[in-house]
This record gives structure tokens, C-alpha cells and sequence, in this order.
């Protein structure tokens, strides 16, 4: 069964065209992420879904059910802020009671589910606070248990990592998985960053000013980018691009380039990265493009060396004038 | 090095200091203490006398003190619980539907209720004045077109109603500033909560009861105080609708206007500085007392919210 689908969904503010017919499904079970630029009209997507805005035209249907003219909280979904959006003069446990008081659930139900979500989120030792004496992590925590002990049938997650540092980042993506793995229901995560996409995601949406670029799996994706757009997007480093013969661009991924004397380019290092792991090289070739190439291991590179830099042409991706991909024949 | 620095007097701060603190001591703090010890002293024959406490003897014991006393109290409490009553849930009522975000010409309306503020009380009280007058007002006349005329009464003359009938008026005019400030209040709960709320099936008037009114009592109890403050305060509406025997018969006498006949004088009545200063020491002590309630016994328990 189909989570959620939406079918030719626009959305205009006045005059601006925020989304121009996004078409798209999320399986039952599926994590997908929305990923693209800032003001690529992500958060909007998600609002149209939420019902937090009414799409102009094109419909959302969840579960099978069209809800364009369903109110938020009928639609069986649960959203989860940028901000946390957590009430401020509620403690945590009430923050999570709220919406199922409102439903009219019977107080046992409540109390089940606000125990279920404050142990699948170790919350248990801060039921009593407010949010004012949480930490951002604790928050963010306390934001996502708002959202399962309604049950929803899909989840929806605005850029919810944002506010943390890198460390916790990481931790709390981490949990947001196995909280997926655990719940099996349907998430929709929006975000701009593209690791985040790549390691959550069992399908990614690439969105580009309000039109889907490409969607797949994030190997797939990685892999096979239908255009140039896509290619820079994924990965980090992102892709580099050569000018080849005539319009044609030629788009080889860092980790593909390599320093071999009997390399194809040469260039000199202005820039190196040592990253412990990997060391990443910046090269100014002669044609005056500049290139990133990731190395395994530790290098030791100077700026100012000349170097070559090898790749294997099976691995580069050629790009038409348009940006599109132009698929090896 | 740091032992010099410490030692040194830093005179700036008292340089900087001295312009404000001269000047409140010079208009308020110097007339305020010597209103409250002008209220020990009394003057026989034009000599000026220590009577200690005699004052207050003989304000809260003397039945022809007392009686005006404990009436003037009683009706500016009364007045007090009309604004409360009336003036705040109506502020908020307002401000609720002002900042509803699909309000059209909320600017119109804002301006508008909020015009009457800056009127001056004469100008409040005379307009209101002809507006009920029996005679040459508009109310009755209004009332007749509408076949209700049997409804009205000469508001303002009557004692039933008079004390009443002025509360409402004050409300008339002031209802633009709770307005403003639980709009203003209204309007710093971040959006994303409201939304949040949405989400969770809390809209409309939940939303207002379950989550904006719990982040804006802090300012719902700011303005109380204030209300209390300029009710107890109050004067010049009473004054210019009803003149200095606030009448009829005393109906509208309330601490502002006993205390300015007591002070000043009025027809036959003798000005006395020494009981206008007693009552004035006495409206100090109730409002400082009222203030000292809200402070320490319902300020301390109301949260401020960061967003
Ligand atoms: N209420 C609105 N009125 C007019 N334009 C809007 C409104 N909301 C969003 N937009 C516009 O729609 C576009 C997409 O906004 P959106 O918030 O969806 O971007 P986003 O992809 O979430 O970006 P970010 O990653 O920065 O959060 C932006 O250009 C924005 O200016
Ligand atoms: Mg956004």
C-alpha cells in the first residue's frame, strides 16, 4: 500500500510558483528524504502534506485517501519542527498528552502511550520538566515522542537536526533510524544536507526550485544521477566538472580521481585537507578548472606542487550543454 | 595594578547618576514624603502643629470623616472590578480577533478602538455627558428609532446607576491598551507552535484557551496591575462628568475626588491641607499594598516564557 502519494501537486504564494507539479509516492514502511538547496521549496512540500497549506492544485492523498480538504490533525500524520514548536508552559510528559486530551483518549491510553514513546526515547527521568530546562537534544527528543504517541501513519520530519551540533547530529540521526526500524511506519524527512539523505534514506527526492529532479535509492542516485543538478548534490566532496570536447562536460567523483605520472590532467595543489581518514587535494589544473581529489589514507601534499591527475573514463558521467546526462552508448 | 583600580572611587557612576536622581528626588520623592508628614501635623489659628497620628483618628473614627471615607473606597473598588470585569476580558477579546491572521483591515480596527486612549478626560467625560443627557442627547432619541426607548434611564443622574454607567465609560476609553498589550503579547508566540498545535487538533478556541492563554498571563497580570493602579488614581473622568461632589448625592465619590474636596475645597467645604494629606497617605498605603500583593503573591508564581 501506498503511504502517501501526491499527484501534480502545485503550489503557488500570489504570483510565485513555489512547487510545480511534484509527483511522487512513499511506499508503506518507506523513509524518504527530500533533499535540495535552501528555497527549493522543501518545507513547503511538507506543509502541503501536513495540510499546515493548501496546495493550489494536485492532490494529496494519505493511506489511500485524498485529504486536500482534510484538517491537519485528521490526516493521521505527525510533524516534527526545525524549532521544536515544543509548549513552553507544559512539562515534557503533558507536551506529549496534549494531542491525544484533545482527541478525547481515554486516560489510560495516554498514559500507555506517553510511557511507550518516553522509553523508546529515555525521556523517563525528565517527564516533570518543562522544555526551558531541557537541553536542544533532550527537546528534540521530547518534539519526536510528541509525534509517535499520536500513532500516525506518517511521519513528517522539517530539517529536525538543524539546531544540534555535529556530535549530537550524528547521535540523534542514529536514533531517528532505529526509531524507523523499530515503528515500521512511513517518515518523510526533509533536509538540505546531503549525508543526512544518503544515510537515512531508503529513497531520496532530489528538488530543484519546486520540481523533482530525480528520485531513487541513494546508491542509485549516487550512481546514476539523471543530470548534472543531482551529480553535484550528492556526495562530498561534490562532483568535479571538466569542460570536454565542445558542449559536452565531463562530471568525475573525487574518490575516481587519482595522481598517476601518466595522468590525463595536470595542475598545481592549492589547497590540502588532511582528514585523517582521507586526505582531499585541491588541484588548479592548467585549463584553469579547479578539481577536488579525495585519497585514502594519509598524504603528505604541499600547496604549490605540480601533480597529475589520473581517472578512469569508465567512471565519468558526460553531461550535455543543458545539464542533462548523456547516457554512454 | 588591579589593587589601584580597585581602591579608586569611580566617580563616573555618580556623575552619571546625579542628573536622574536630583530630579526625581526634586518632583517626586521630596512631594511624596512631605504629603505623608504634612499628614501628622494640623494647623490651629494659623499655626502649624505636631498632632501625630490625630489624623487618621479622626479620618477612620470620626463618623463624618469615615462615612465619606469607606464610601469613596467602596465605589472605587467597584469601579476597579468594573474594569476588571469588563475592560480586560474585552482587551483580550479584541486582541484575540485582531491578530486572527485572515482579519481583513486589522490596522483600521487596532487604530480605531485604540483612538479614545489619547482623548483627554474632559473631552471623554463632556462627550458622554451629552451623548446620555435626557435632554439633548443622542442615546434616547437613538433608542426610540430602534423602539426601545423605554429602555433608557438618565444613567448619569441616577445613583443606581451612575457609578456604573462612568466605570463604562472609563472602559470606553481605555480598552485599547490591554488590547494592545496582549496583542503585542499575541503576536510574539512563534508561529511554528500555533502549527504544532494544528497538528495536534488544538485549533480555534482550544488553541486560544490551551496555548495562547497560558503564554500571555504574564501580561494579563501586568495589566491588572495597571488597572488597579490608574482606578485607584483616578479622578478626572469623574471630575469632569460629575464635578467635585461627584454626584448625585455622593454616588460617584471615589478616593481621587474626596481627596481633592478635602484637599482644596470646594463650595462651602474649606480646603484642609493636613486631612487631604492623611486621605492621600491613606490611597499611597492601599495601593502600595495592592501592588506588594501583586508582587510577591501573584507575580512570583506567573512564568515568563522564552521562545
Ligand atoms: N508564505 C509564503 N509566501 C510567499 N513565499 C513563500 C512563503 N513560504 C515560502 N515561500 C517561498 O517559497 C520558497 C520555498 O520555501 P521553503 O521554505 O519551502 O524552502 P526550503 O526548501 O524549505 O528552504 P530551507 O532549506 O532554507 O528551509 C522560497 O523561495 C520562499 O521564499
Ligand atoms: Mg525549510
Amino acid at each position: 500500500m501506498t503511504a502517501l502519494k501526491l499527484t501534480d501537486v502545485c503550489k503557488t504564494f500570489g504570483t510565485t510558483e513555489v512547487l510545480k507539479n511534484i509527483s511522487l509516492e512513499v511506499e508503506d514502511g518507506e523513509f524518504v528524504v527530500f533533499v535540495g538547496p535552501s528555497g527549493c521549496g522543501k518545507s513547503t512540500l511538507l506543509r502541503v502534506i501536513a495540510g499546515l497549506e493548501d496546495a493550489t492544485s494536485g492532490a494529496v492523498e494519505i493511506a489511500g485517501d485524498r485529504v486536500n480538504n482534510v484538517a491537519p490533525a485528521k490526516r493521521g500524520i505527525a510533524m516534527v519542527f526545525q524549532s521544536y514548536a515544543l509548549y513552553p508552559h507544559l512539562n515534557v510528559r503533558d507536551n506529549m498528552a496534549l494531542a491525544l486530551k484533545q482527541a478525547n483518549e481515554s486516560n489510560s491510553t495516554i498514559d500507555e502511550r506517553v510511557t511507550e514513546a518516553s522509553r523508546m526515547l529515555s525521556l523517563d527521568d525528565y517527564l516533570t520538566r518543562r522544555p526551558a530546562e531541557l537541553s536542544g537534544g533532550q527537546r528534540q527528543r521530547v518534539a519526536i515522542g510528541r509525534a509517535v504517541v499520536r500513532h500516525p501513519k506518517l511521519f513528517l520530519f522539517d530539517e529536525p537536526l538543524s539546531n544540534l551540533d555535529a556530535a549530537l547530529r550524528m547521535n540523534t540521526r542514529m536514533e531517528i533510524a532505529s526509531l524507523h526500524r523499530s515503528l515500521e511506519t512511513s517518515m518523510v524527512y526533509v533536509t538540505h544536507d546531503q549525508t543526512e539523505a544518503m544515510t537515512l534514506a531508503d529513497k531520496i527526492v532530489v528538488l530543484r526550485d519546486g520540481r523533482v529532479e530525480q528520485i531513487g535509492a541513494p546508491m542509485e542516485l549516487y550512481n546514476n544521477p539523471a543530470n548534472k543538478f543531482v551529480a553535484g548534490f550528492l556526495g562530498a566532496p561534490s562532483m568535479n566538472f571538466i569542460n570536454a570536447a565542445g558542449a559536452v562536460e565531463l562530471g568525475i567523483r573525487p574518490e575516481n580521481l587519482n595522481l598517476s605520472e601518466s595522468g590525463q590532467l595536470q595542475g598545481q595543489v592549492i589547497h590540502v585537507e588532511k582528514l585523517g581518514g582521507d586526505t582531499n587535494i585541491v588541484v588548479t589544473l592548467t585549463t584553469g578548472e579547479t578539481v577536488t581529489c579525495r585519497l585514502f589514507g594519509q598524504h603528505d601534499h604541499r600547496v604549490g606542487e605540480q601533480v597529475t591527475l589520473g581517472f578512469d573514463m569508465n567512471r565519468a558521467y558526460l553531461f550535455d550543454a543543458s545539464g542533462e546526462r548523456i547516457e554512454p552508448s | 595594578m588591579a589593587e589601584q583600580t580597585g581602591k579608586k572611587f569611580n566617580w563616573h557612576i555618580v556623575v552619571f547618576l546625579a542628573p536622574a536622581v536630583l530630579v526625581y528626588t526634586a518632583v517626586m520623592i521630596f512631594p511624596l514624603f512631605n504629603t505623608l508628614r504634612l499628614a501628622l501635623y494640623t494647623e490651629t489659628e494659623n499655626i502649624r502643629q505636631f498632632v501625630g497620628l490625630d489624623n487618621f483618628r479622626t479620618l477612620f473614627g470620626d463618623p463624618r470623616w469615615s462615612e465619606s471615607f469607606w464610601n469613596a473606597l467602596a465605589n472605587n473598588f467597584w469601579f476597579f472590578f468594573i474594569h476588571m470585569l469588563v475592560q480586560n476580558p474585552i482587551g483580550i477579546l479584541l486582541a484575540a480577533i485582531l491578530s486572527h491572521p485572515r482579519l481583513r483591515f486589522a490596522g483600521f480596527y487596532r487604530t480605531a478602538i485604540f483612538i479614545p486612549t489619547i482623548l483627554s478626560f474632559v473631552i471623554v467625560g463632556f462627550a458622554w455627558k451629552l451623548i446620555l443627557s435626557p435632554i439633548w442627547g443622542i442615546a434616547p432619541s437613538l433608542l426610540d428609532a430602534v423602539g426601545l426607548k423605554s429602555l433608557f434611564a438618565p444613567w448619569l443622574g441616577r445613583e443606581e446607576y451612575a457609578l456604573t454607567t462612568l466605570a463604562l465609560i472609563s472602559v470606553w476609553q481605555f480598552v485599547g491598551i490591554p488590547m494592545m498589550l496582549i496583542y503585542a503579547a499575541l503576536l510574539s508566540i512563534p508561529e511554528e507552535m500555533l502549527e504544532a498545535g494544528e497538528i495536534d487538533g488544538i485549533t480555534g478556541a482550544s488553541a486560544f484557551w490551551k496555548i495562547k492563554l497560558p503564554l500571555i498571563l504574564p501580561s494579563i497580570g501586568i495589566i491588572s496591575i495597571l488597572t488597579f493602579v490608574g482606578n485607584f488614581n483616578a479622578f478626572d473622568l469623574i471630575y469632569a462628568a460629575q464635578g467635585a461632589l461627584a454626584g448625585p448625592d455622593f454616588a460617584t465619590d471615589i478616593l481621587g475626588t474626596y481627596l481633592y474636596r478635602t484637599f482644596f475645597g470646594f463650595q462651602l467645604q474649606l480646603g484642609d491641607p493636613h486631612m487631604g494629606s492623611t486621605i492621600a497617605t491613606a490611597m499611597f498605603a492601599i495601593i502600595l499594598i495592592g501592588v506588594c500583593i501583586y508582587l510577591f503573591g501573584i507575580q512570583t508564581r506567573l512564568r515568563r516564557y522564552q521562545f
